[in-house]
């Protein structure tokens, strides 16, 4: 065996050429906080990755007159004053393949979860322009979450960004889980972008997402807060050079950058690190545009183009529900719609906790289905009416009846769209419940069992109204026949549910 | 008003002593060395002085050449290496500094500038070790 190695050792040695030429290199003048400042190497191209004696690698950031800013990817601990600095030539790129899938790395590609080497196919830059107007085609197939409030209210389509802002424990991460376990067999791959978050919550959603069966076709990028600010800046943009080697085969991918708060946060870290200006709550000038360039990398792309999708799901942590704040506007303005999650309405039981009025979505409506377009068409405007009748009608007693109706029927809908954690709903099965809803079925079942009702009224439709069931799935829209299919299943339920 | 780099510095003070004699030149030097004081950029002096090298050399055609070996090299061959280098880079005049470090094992290290020709065996055993490890 020995003996076979060293003869494997021989041959390799007989094939290596040193090969011998002139270098550019530089010196180590400082380093400090991950930044080395860099003496020499006058050619190197802003965010051309350069390497250390040691073999640590770094991305020049700062060109100034006669040094360069460099923050350092790796254990800087390790790097001297003086020590030599090499330019590659190439930008900072990231290992892919198809065996990624499943894995969990940092924020440099490489593996963390002892599970060995991973495979790559070709290496991706991490930064790229985003794909141009000619490419893209418009947002009309959607992306079901699994989560009522969400699918049927504010609708996220392949393609679209769609931000999830909140304050802290408000169920943000929540609702990025269960839209990544709703993705099986959705013909989904989703990557999880880990931004500043602590290993231990990491490992908590590896874990769920194990148990869901959602590591088969997730990846997560990892960034943890114990490491150096540079890898946090540069973790969201390996995510979605990943997805984009998944996008150029023509798959849909659904990206999460949890959060980008923290990106920023960091990013102004290196940014005051290299002196550069500080500006509005001492972010630099292009805080914008790193973000921008990163959210535009999402899309649809035509046939003609390869096909395939990126969705992105940033998430935005506020502070005090603050979302005028600089950071919160400025990825507002990039996306196309959010999803704002209140701590009052979490507070109250009412998860998860979607304020529906702040919420938009900008392009999924045309991404949603035809019958759960039909079914949710006027909740949005009947949450918002029952929301203000219910302020108006602690002033008073006596209130018509129509105005009682509608805070009933406002009740019950609160109550539908209330979801536990980890239980993503079928489109289906949320397309019944809402049938219901709409169409007055529920009005006279009390609010403490609407619930049961719900769950009881999926399992007996579920038997018994199975063209309904199959129109939905197969032609996104019911017929005549399956509407009355499903009405007199739901009537059949509603008389055993209410005699019993 | 952008901010004075020690390299402006350093031309203006090439710009002031050139031509100048003995006496004026001290006299020159020493008013450069009060502007520095003046400017609070005493502590950049060796920065000043570096990038004065550099514009200096410029002006001469002086290549600066640091070779490091493991032992020392002999007279001869180092009078070679200089007339090799200053052909190569078309040089009026070499400054040259010559080194010994054991740890290269055996070759040379040129220094010129930002450029380095590393042919130390040093080099070429890291090299080789990369190769097997990739």
């Amino acid at each position: 065996m020995s003996n076979h190695i060293v003869e494997i050792l021989r041959k390799e040695i007989e094939t290596f050429k040193a090969d011998i030429k002139t270098e550019k290199v530089g010196h180590v003048l400082e380093v400090f906080d991950g930044i080395a400042k860099v003496s020499g190497l006058s050619d190197v191209k802003s965010s051309e990755m350069v390497t250390f004696g040691g073999g640590e690698t770094g991305v020049a950031l700062n060109l100034e007159e006669d040094t360069i800013g460099v923050i350092i990817l790796s254990d800087f601990s390790k790097i001297k004053e003086g020590d030599e600095v090499k330019a590659t030539g190439r930008i900072l790129e990231v290992s892919v393949g198809n065996t990624i899938i499943g894995r969990v790395v940092n924020a440099l590609g490489a593996e963390i979860d002892g599970k060995g080497v991973i495979k790559a196919d070709k290496t991706y830059p991490i930064e790229k322009v985003a794909p141009g107007v000619i490419t893209r085609l418009s947002v009309d197939q959607p992306v079901a979450t699994g989560i009522k409030a969400i699918d049927a209210i504010i609708p996220i389509g392949r393609g679209q960004r769609e931000l999830l802002i909140g304050d802290r424990q408000t169920g943000k991460t929540a609702i990025a889980i269960d839209t990544i376990l709703n993705q099986k067999g959705q013909n989904m791959i989703c990557v999880y972008v880990s931004i500043g978050q602590k290993d231990s919550k990491l490992r908590k959603i590896q874990t769920r997402l194990e148990e869901g069966g959602a590591m088969a076709y997730t990846i997560i990028v990892s960034a943890g807060s114990s490491e150096p600010a540079p890898l946090s800046y540069i973790a969201p943009y390996t995510g979605v050079s990943i997805a984009e080697y998944f996008m150029d085969q023509g798959k849909d991918v659904l990206i999460i950058y949890d959060d980008l708060s923290k990106h920023a946060v960091a990013y102004r870290e290196i940014s005051l690190l290299l002196r550069r200006p500080p500006g509005r709550e001492a972010y630099p000038g292009d805080v914008f545009y790193l973000h921008s360039r990163l959210l535009e990398r999402a899309c649809r792309r035509n046939k003609e183009y390869g096909g395939g999708s990126i969705t992105a799901l940033p998430i935005i942590e506020t502070q005090a529900g603050d979302i005028s704040a600089y950071i919160p506007t400025n990825v507002i303005s990039i996306t196309d719609g959010q999803i704002f999650l209140e701590t009052d309405l979490f507070y109250k039981g009412i998860r998860p906790a979607v304020n529906v009025g702040s919420s938009v979505s900008r392009v999924g409506s045309n991404a949603q289905i035809k019958a759960m377009k039909k079914v949710a068409g006027t909740l949005k405007l009947d949450l918002a009416q029952y929301r203000e009748l219910e302020a108006f009608s602690q002033f008073g007693s006596d209130l018509d009846e129509s105005t009682k109706k509608q805070l009933e029927r406002g009740k019950r809908a609160v109550e539908i769209l209330k979801q536990p954690q980890y239980s993503p709903m079928k489109t289906e099965h949320q397309v019944v419940v809402l049938y219901a809803l709409t169409r007055g079925f529920m009005d006279d079942v009390p609010v403490e069992k609407i619930k049961e009702f719900e769950e009881g009224l999926i399992s007996y439709s579920e038997n018994n109204a199975k063209k309904f069931y199959k129109e939905v799935a197969e032609a996104k829209m019911w017929t005549d026949a399956g509407e009355e299919e499903l009405k007199k299943a739901i009537g059949e339920f509603k008389t055993n549910f209410t005699n019993n | 008003m952008q901010k004075i780099s020690p390299k402006n510095i350093a031309e203006a003070v090439y710009e002031a002593t050139k031509e100048k004699a003995e006496e004026d030149l001290t006299a020159v030097l020493k008013r450069s060395a009060r502007m520095l004081k003046g400017k609070r950029m005493l502590g950049q002096s060796s920065k000043v002085l570096n990038a004065l090298q550099d514009i200096f050399d410029k002006k001469t055609n002086t290549v600066r050449m640091k070779v490091t070996t493991a032992k020392s090299m002999e007279h001869e061959r180092r009078n070679k290496l200089e007339n090799e280098i200053k052909e190569k880079y078309s040089a009026r005049s070499i400054a040259s500094e010559f080194f010994v470090q054991e740890e290269l094992l055996g070759g040379a290290k040129i220094e010129i500038g930002e450029e380095v020709l590393d042919t130390t065996y040093k080099n070429k055993i890291y090299k080789l070790e990369k190769f097997l490890t990739k």
